[in-house]
Order: C-alpha cells, then structure tokens, then sequence
C-alpha cells in the first residue's frame, strides 16, 4: 500500500504493519483504558500469546490458533466472574496465570522435545518478517474496528460513561461488550507477531492515556490516540532500521517516553486540579 | 390498575444462592408517591433492582409497564427511570452534562439509531428542569457530587420515564437543592408517574398521602398509606420493633 513512498519492501511492510497495529489497539485503547478494563488487554494479549504456542505446538495455524484461544478466553471471562463469584479483576488475574503457564511450559516442552522453537518473535515480535497476507489481515482488523465505533459510538460512549447506568437506561449493552471484546481478542491476536505477547499491552492502554492528558471529549481521543500511536510508531520503525535496533521495544520504549513528557505538559491535568 | 406488580417474588444476585428478597408481594399504582424504608440491608435497594430487571427474580411473578420483567427486563428499562445510589466521576471523565443528559434516551432509541430532534428537545427540557443550564458544557468529573446527582436525574427525566425509581437521592443535596427536588417529584406524581423512593432521610416529604413500604431482612414488614408527617414516625417504630 505504502509501496509508492517507501522503496526498500521489508521497511514498507513494517511501517504498514506498525500503522495498522497503531489504529486497531489505540482505538480499543480508549474504550479499555476509560472503562477500566485494562487487565482485559493484558489477559488478551497473554491469551494470545499462549494460543500461538499451542498452534506451534499442534503444528498448526499458530496466529489462527491464537485467535481462537484469546476469543475462548474473552468468552469465559463473564461465566468465570459469575460462578466463581470473584471479582472481574480476580478471574483475570487467575486467566493471565494460566495463560502465561501454558505458553511457557508448551515453548519450554517443545524445545526439550527438540522442536527448536524460537519463542522470541511470539515474545517480543518480528515486524520485518511479515507475510503479505498479515498486513491485509491487519488492515482488515483496524477497519473493523474504526467500523465498530462509528456505528455503535452512543452505545460505546455509554459504556464507556458507566456500564451499570448505561445498563439501567435501557441499553442493550451486552451486545455492544461482546462485540468488543471479540474484536479486542482478534485485534491481540493478529498483532502478535508485529510486537509479541508482551509488549501488546503497550500498544493497547499508552496510546490512549496519552490522549486523555489532553483531551476533554471522547470524540478527540478517539482521533488523538490513534495519531500518537501512528507517528511514534512510524518514527520507531524508522529508527530501529536506521540504527538496526529491535523495533517492536523501541516503538514501546518511545510510547512509554511519550506519555511520561504528557503527563508533565498536560494541560487538562492543571485545569481539572484547578477547578477541584 | 397498578403499573407495579410484584406477586411473591424471589431475588438473589448472580452466582448467589441465597435469595436477597423473599416472597415479596407489592403492587404501586399510577401517580403514587412510595417511599421504602428499613434497616440497612433489608433488601431496599435490591427491590428497585429487581422492578427493573437489573437483579435477576428467581420465583414469582413480576409485571412492570406492562412487560414480564423475568423475560422482558430490557424493555422494562427503557421504561422505567433509575437514579443509582453512590456512584463516582472521576475528574478525567470526558463527557459533559449535556452529553450524559442525552445519554438517557439511548435505551429509548435503540441499538444503531442516531437521536433525533425530540431526544435533544427531551434533553434540553430535563436540563432545564432541574436547573443546571450553567453546567451543561461542564465536563461531569469536575462538577460536585451535588451537582453529579442533579446531572443524574436529568439523565433519568429525559427518558420521560413512565416510573421513576430512586436509591437516596437526597444524599448529597443541600437544603434547597432537596425541596426544589421534591417540587419536581410531585410534578411527575401529579402527572400520574409514580415515584419509588428508597431513602433514610424523611425530612421534606410532600405533604401527600405516602405509600410507605417498610422491609427487613428481604421481606416486606409494613405496606401501608400514611401522611408525610407519619412516616418517619412508622419507620422508626417498626425497625425498633424487629
């Protein structure tokens, strides 16, 4: 797609991967990190992770498993809360747990059985060896997402406001949560060999407590965290290939930087203190 | 003809096998004035929860604006005004009053359709109604929690809901900000909506006939019409009683 502007194929494929990655989890970022359902992206992300590891060791699809994996994961969230009368963020806890355990004992079993799986591109992703295929894929995913909002943006913006009121108002907020939640697991899944299962969360949740330093609505954060996620990783890429650094934690550690110089100049931060 | 009907019912929460509410029968007509009184957890605000369905009833029958809330608690909400007890806006909430009034009328519209010219007109009114036109730019985090509840019953009277249920509305409102409340609760009793109120405070009652319903322990202990003057009274002894 960027072909026209970015000569050298391997670096075109990156900043393209990087760019669709950027608007899929900055956007769900902004639903995530306003209903406080952080702990959903870090449970997705190593759902994920622990999917591709059994694909791997399946020797089957490993990111078609990965997707499988994390929307099993999303579907049993709610059920577990329930039965098990725990909190949201204790059944999280307990799934990111066993997420994590069955990807490092599959990678650890596979290598003992003389597999020579290499985990670090499930770990910490590799954006430079990327099919065509995953980059439509991709695309395809940021373009659901971007779809999901506009359509069910008064639902969203909701939810987002408070679920029970929402709930208490007569909406059907159920749908619109499930259908995020989907869309959170697919999103995860796809991009995992971009960044791996352990910098997603990144991606997921900076983004968007990058937008929300400076922005009073909802309508511009939805356009201020995909743009923040968009140029830092564009400039990221560019750095890691011109300096040959490992791109996916360098676009994470510069995200990171991002929001710690937000956070000093933040202009809605000294307003709202002022007015309390 | 009621518009309430709640004939023997159980409630437990999700998970939970002990019933919260246990055989509860209650019927609230039109243009009634209820006030719920009782000790702490006997099951005040479970039962506003389970009038509207947001508390699954397990045995019984119970009929709101004319739909089984068992089957049709969605349709029930839409219907039926809600202001919650306790509830928190952080400072960084990005939604102004305006946007969280207008918020009432989604359930009203529907999942895909975009408010119409009467949703804002529905919004506006209720915005004027309650008093807070100077705060509807205001983002709600920065407002006062005085200020949140009256944005919170905007939110709920822009429904133009057929019953209005309200978990201690009062808690956070000054003296004026209560009695020009309660005018706006006769007005819509007056109109024939009722209201449920759950509250410990009975000071500033209307001075109307009150549907007083006494619980403890998930049970209904007195159901009674009363004057505004009697009710703190009757609450008081009954709760002494137990």
């Amino acid at each position: 797609m960027l072909e026209p502007l970015i000569q050298n194929n391997v670096v075109c494929h990156a900043v393209e991967a990087m760019a669709f990655a950027s608007i899929a989890c900055s956007i769900l970022g902004v639903v995530i990190s306003r209903m406080n359902l952080a702990s959903i992206g870090f449970t997705m992300s190593h759902a994920a992770f622990a999917g591709a590891s059994i694909g791997m060791f399946l020797e089957t699809n490993a990111q078609m498993a990965a997707i499988a994996f994390s929307v099993g994961v999303a579907a049993l969230i709610g059920p577990i809360s329930d039965k098990a009368k725990m909190a949201a963020d204790a059944t999280l806890g307990v799934l990111f747990a066993l997420c994590m355990a069955l990807a490092i004992f599959l990678i650890s079993y596979m290598q003992y059985l003389g597999k020579g799986l290499s985990a670090s591109s499930l770990l910490f992703g590799d954006v430079i060896s990327l099919y065509r295929e995953e980059i439509y894929a991709l695309a395809a995913v940021s373009l659901l997402t971007i779809i999901f909002v506009l359509l069910f943006y008064k639902e969203i913006c909701a939810i987002m406001f408070n679920m029970k009121i929402a709930q208490a108002s007569g909406m059907r907020v159920q749908v619109v949560y499930y259908i995020l939640l989907f869309i959170i697991a697919l999103s995860v899944a796809l991009c995992l060999n971009i960044v791996g299962g352990l910098l997603i969360f990144v991606w997921l949740v900076t983004p968007a407590s990058i937008a929300s330093q400076f922005c009073f609505d909802v309508r511009s954060m939805f356009i201020v965290a995909p743009l923040v996620a968009l140029l830092v990783s564009a400039f990221g890429v560019w750095a890691g290939f011109e300096y040959t650094l490992p791109i996916a934690p360098l676009v994470a550690l510069l995200l990171t930087g991002t929001f710690g110089l937000a956070v000093m100049l933040s202009t809605k931060r000294k307003v709202t203190t002022r007015t309390h | 003809m009621s518009i309430i009907e709640l004939e023997g019912i159980y409630t437990a929460y999700e998970g939970d096998d002990k019933p919260i509410i246990r055989d509860l029968t209650l019927n609230i007509g039109r243009g009634e004035y209820v006030v719920i009184g009782g000790p702490n957890s006997a099951g005040k605000t479970t039962l506003l929860e389970s009038i509207n369905g947001l508390v699954k009833i397990t045995h019984g029958r119970a009929n709101v604006c004319g739909f089984d809330v068992r089957r049709s608690g969605h349709d029930v909400r839409k219907k039926v005004g809600y202001v919650v007890q306790n509830f928190y806006f952080d400072p960084f909430t990005p939604f102004t009053t305006q946007q969280v009034v207008m918020m009432g009328r989604y359930g009203r519209l529907g999942l895909l359709k975009r408010p119409l010219e009467e949703d804002y007109k529905a919004a506006e009114r209720a915005i004027r109604l309650v008093g807070i036109e100077d705060l509807a730019q205001k983002t709600i985090g920065t407002l006062s929690g005085g200020q949140q509840q009256k944005v919170m019953i905007a939110h709920n009277l822009a429904k133009e809901p057929e019953v209005m249920l309200l978990d201690e509305p009062f808690s956070n409102l000054d003296f004026s900000a209560r009695e020009y409340l309660q005018a706006i609760l006769l007005d819509l009793v007056k109109g024939g909506t009722p209201i449920v109120i759950v509250s410990h405070a009975f000071d500033g009652l209307p001075d109307i006939r009150i549907h007083l319903v006494v619980m403890n322990e998930g049970r209904i202990t007195k159901d009674i019409c009363c004057p505004a003057q009697a009710v703190e009274d009757i609450v008081r002894k009954s709760s002494l009683k137990q």
